[in-house]
């Protein structure tokens, strides 16, 4: 299949330059069809999740350059047609207390500082209308996302105030639990929300924050299905019933999401998509470990580092035959799979990019256009392809806004 | 001095309110009365922000206690306050910047929940609309750097959270700016210390120099590319407080554009109080500190203490009576050193002993009658009760703008 692929790829670059660039926009060499192209790069692009924030705390990178590691810059987000992309607030869920409040924030200003530095490329937006007069502007969207209710410290006023510096959506937990909420990787503590966890929901409602259930437990996510007045996302998970990992939802989870308005976006984590590679990696509990010494020696304690060099050195694994090879394509499955389930309505894209490990052919951001090109060929329609591109997030956004107003008149 | 009081007083009691309003009621009077309803009253110094804690405050209605709330402000004519988000200065790193957050929550709920009288203000202008809507405009300083944790971004943070002054210093010294109150450490500003203040001026977050060392301020004047603010400090010609200001130093905040707000205090407007208070409690720090092993972090219960205290030290005749004239004494003062361009308001109100005659903020319109007495003009008192704080405000912002755009 890669192989056809390649020698397809290499047809049409001969077709180029015996035709002229006309046809090689009609059928470019990367194999994405015009229609494709011109639906894709029309579209509102959103990707919910992207841990390109711990980046910006290493002094060698630069958002506005092309990098030649990680997944995200600013040349390669317009090259792959992003329109708004949600950057991760994230620290360690062992880190809790005042020093998770401190760190946080110093997140968010990196977060700040970079769309103040790269001002013509990047503005801050809070809303769904924001993000559609971003795009109107041909200005990407940033957006931030709180990935871990350990970061507010027990404490809702920290929680409103981050809201207040953007924060649009909080994931309940990270890999820990937080002091309120459990954990899908984490042993249950709180039978789900505690009565503090609803009241966080109960606020985040109010603030017309999403809620994301990423991460959490089965429980908690049971929970907030209760609890939330709103619509919640999954900001990047996948479809248990093709990959078992506790980070993805069973079907009855996306219908239940769906059934309240959510939406399940998709992550492209290769441990997220492929059993196959979630059965190697459980083979082998020792790579794990080494891979994470690996990382350790190429980058200390640098967080933003540890993110690029886990994908690099777990490559190398698959590279040489000790994990299997995982194709992008693995993606387009798990989005038709919840599409089957839930309805074109409730699907979306969550990438994970620079916080996990990325699949064969969706190396970075400039590859997005071959999912509007697969899916295209999977037969969905162009208003369906918008959808999952997209306009499923904003429809969540506006609804979840819609309701924090309708509370905050009735207080 | 005291007398006119006395004779108010007796004024009141003899011939009732109506009379005393037409023995009063010259023509000064009306005009000041007029006059002060009609401008911006801007004070920049006001801790009530600790009262939201207090299950028994509502900033909403009128309080048997304090100095402030909306009805008061309004009978007062105060329009535009700054909430003081203040935590006692030993406490640092983390925790102060999650206490810092709670503060600047507690007032952006506080002005959420009575959105029909306060607007929260980011910037000058959105002072005077707040003003033409008829409502008060609430913005946020930060008493003490030592709440942005040593973390530049922090600080950022506060400013987008709205924060438009930051105080150097409490009463201890910041792990970067040395405070008047305390044994010099870092010589005023460390390094970090000029950072921070750059960086202040880049978010357009005003410099305070209230409270910090005298090296401390004159390291600021000249770090600083935009005007400072002095939110609540007297001057020291008139009483000799470390917390107050030099002749020399309010020479050189003028030179810079800069503004002192005149502290109603009372240890910082009378030298007679503060000989005596300095007998009686070693200090306003070393006061504090024993008030606080009775109130723990219950910093209403501090308030209260202290007042009781001075009260009833007062009464016993260990405290010398203290009126609210000095404050116009210190306001001349400063305008005759250095012309009404460079002297507004930071009353201390919620945080400070108040002298006799200024029990809070309904006593207001006083201050701007006495001046107009004193033969003032409209303008410079425009300009004294908040036209100089705002234009500060503005110079702030455009230093802030040149500095973003340059980077």
């Amino acid at each position: 299949m890669q192989l056809s692929g390649v020698s397809k790829a290499l047809l049409v670059a001969g077709m180029c330059l015996s035709t002229g660039m006309m046809l090689a926009r009609a059928i470019a060499v990367d194999g994405i069809s015009e229609r494709a192209r011109q639906l894709h790069f029309s579209s509102i692009v959103i990707d919910t999740h992207d841990d390109t924030t711990q980046r910006f705390f290493d002094p060698g990178f630069d958002l506005g350059a092309r990098n030649a590691l990680g997944s995200i810059d600013i040349p390669r987000m317009k090259e792959g047609g992003f329109g708004a992309i949600f950057f991760s607030i994230w620290i360690p869920s062992k880190i809790t207390g005042p020093e998770a409040v401190k760190r946080a924030l110093s997140q968010f200003d990196a977060v700040h500082e970079q769309v103040r530095k790269h001002s013509n490329d990047l503005i801050l937006v809070t809303t769904a209308e924001g993000i559609r007069e971003a795009h109107k502007q041909g200005k990407i969207a940033a957006l931030i996302g709180v990935e871990g209710g350990h970061m507010i410290a027990s404490d809702l006023a920290v929680l409103r105030r981050y809201a207040s510096l953007g924060a649009r959506y909080m994931t309940l937990t990270h890999s820990g639990n937080a002091e309120w909420a459990d954990s899908s990787t984490a042993k249950s503590e709180h039978n789900g929300l505690s009565e503090f966890g609803k009241d966080v929901v109960r606020e985040m409602n109010r603030l017309g924050m999403i809620v994301d259930v990423s991460h959490v437990s089965d429980k908690t996510f049971a929970d907030v299905l209760e609890v939330s007045k709103a619509p919640v996302f999954a900001s990047h998970s996948d479809c248990r019933a093709i990959c078992d990992a506790p980070r993805n939802m069973t079907d009855d989870m996306i219908r239940a999401l769906a059934a309240k308005g959510g939406v399940i976006q998709v992550n492209y984590h290769v441990g997220f998509l492929s059993q196959e590679f979630r059965n190697a990696e459980k083979a082998h509990p020792e790579w794990d470990k080494a891979i994470a010494l690996e990382v350790r020696k190429r980058c200390g304690d640098r967080q933003g580092c540890q993110l690029i060099e886990g994908d690099r050195v777990t490559r190398e694994y698959v590279l040489r035959g000790d994990l299997p090879r995982v194709e992008w394509t693995k993606i387009i499955g798990h989005i038709d799979h919840a599409v089957k389930i839930a309805g074109i309505d409730h699907v979306g894209l969550g990438s994970d990019f620079d916080g996990a490990n990325m699949p064969f052919g969706m190396e970075d951001a400039s590859k997005l256009p071959r999912i509007t090109n697969a899916l295209l060929e999977k037969g969905y329609s162009e208003g369906d392809v918008k959808k999952i591109l997209g306009e499923n997030t904003l429809r969540v956004m506006a609804e979840v806004e819609r309701v924090g107003h309708e509370l905050n008149a009735a207080k | 001095m005291r007398q006119v009081r006395v004779s108010l007083i007796a004024c009141l009691l003899v011939a009732g309110f109506l009379f005393c309003q037409v023995a009063t009621g010259d023509d000064i009077a009306d005009r000041a009365k007029k006059l002060h309803f009609s401008t911006i009253v801007l004070d920049t110094h006001d801790d009530t922000t600790q009262r939201f804690f207090s299950k028994d405050f509502d900033i909403g209605k009128r309080n048997p206690d304090g100095h402030i709330d909306i009805p008061r402000m309004r009978e007062g004519g105060m329009n535009a306050i700054f909430f003081s988000i203040w935590i006692d200065g030993r406490i640092m790193g983390p925790a102060a910047v999650q206490k810092a957050l709670d503060q600047i929550d507690a007032v952006h709920e506080n002005v959420n929940k009575y959105s029909k009288d306060m607007a929260f203000c980011r910037t000058a202008e959105e002072v005077r609309r707040a003003h033409a809507q008829g409502k008060i405009a609430a913005l946020i300083g930060v008493e003490g750097g030592h709440m942005i944790g040593n973390d530049i971004r922090v600080l950022r943070m506060f400013g987008d959270l709205g924060v438009r002054y930051m105080t150097l210093t409490h009463f201890y010294n910041d792990e970067w700016a040395d405070s008047s109150t305390a044994k010099p450490e870092h010589n005023g500003l460390t390094d970090f210390g000029k950072q921070v203040v750059r960086e202040m001026n880049r978010q357009g977050i005003m410099v305070d120099i209230s409270h910090v060392s005298d090296k401390t301020f004159y390291d600021a004047l000249e770090v600083s590319k935009a005007p400072l603010i002095a939110s609540h400090s007297s001057c020291r010609a008139l009483c000799n407080h470390v917390r107050d200001m030099s002749d020399d130093m309010i020479k050189a905040l003028a030179a810079k554009g800069g503004v002192i707000q005149i502290n109603y205090e009372k240890s910082f407007i009378d030298q007679a109080y503060k000989d005596a208070s300095d007998k009686l409690t070693g200090g306003v720090v070393a006061m504090m500190d024993e008030f606080k092993k009775e109130c723990g972090d219950n910093d209403d219960c501090m308030n209260k203490k202290m007042n009781e205290m001075t009260e009833k030290a007062t009464a016993e005749g260990k405290l010398p009576h203290v009126s609210w004239e000095r404050i116009i004494d210190h306001i001349d003062h400063a305008v005759k050193l250095v012309g009404a361009d460079h002297v507004g308001l930071g009353s201390d109100f919620d945080g400070a002993n108040m002298p006799e005659g200024m029990d809070d903020v309904t006593h207001l319109p006083q201050i701007t009658e006495a001046l107009m007495r004193k033969g003032y003009s409209d303008e410079d008192l425009r300009k004294i009760l908040g036209g100089n704080l705002l234009r500060v405000m503005e110079q702030n912002e455009a230093v802030s703008r040149e500095m973003r755009a340059a980077q």
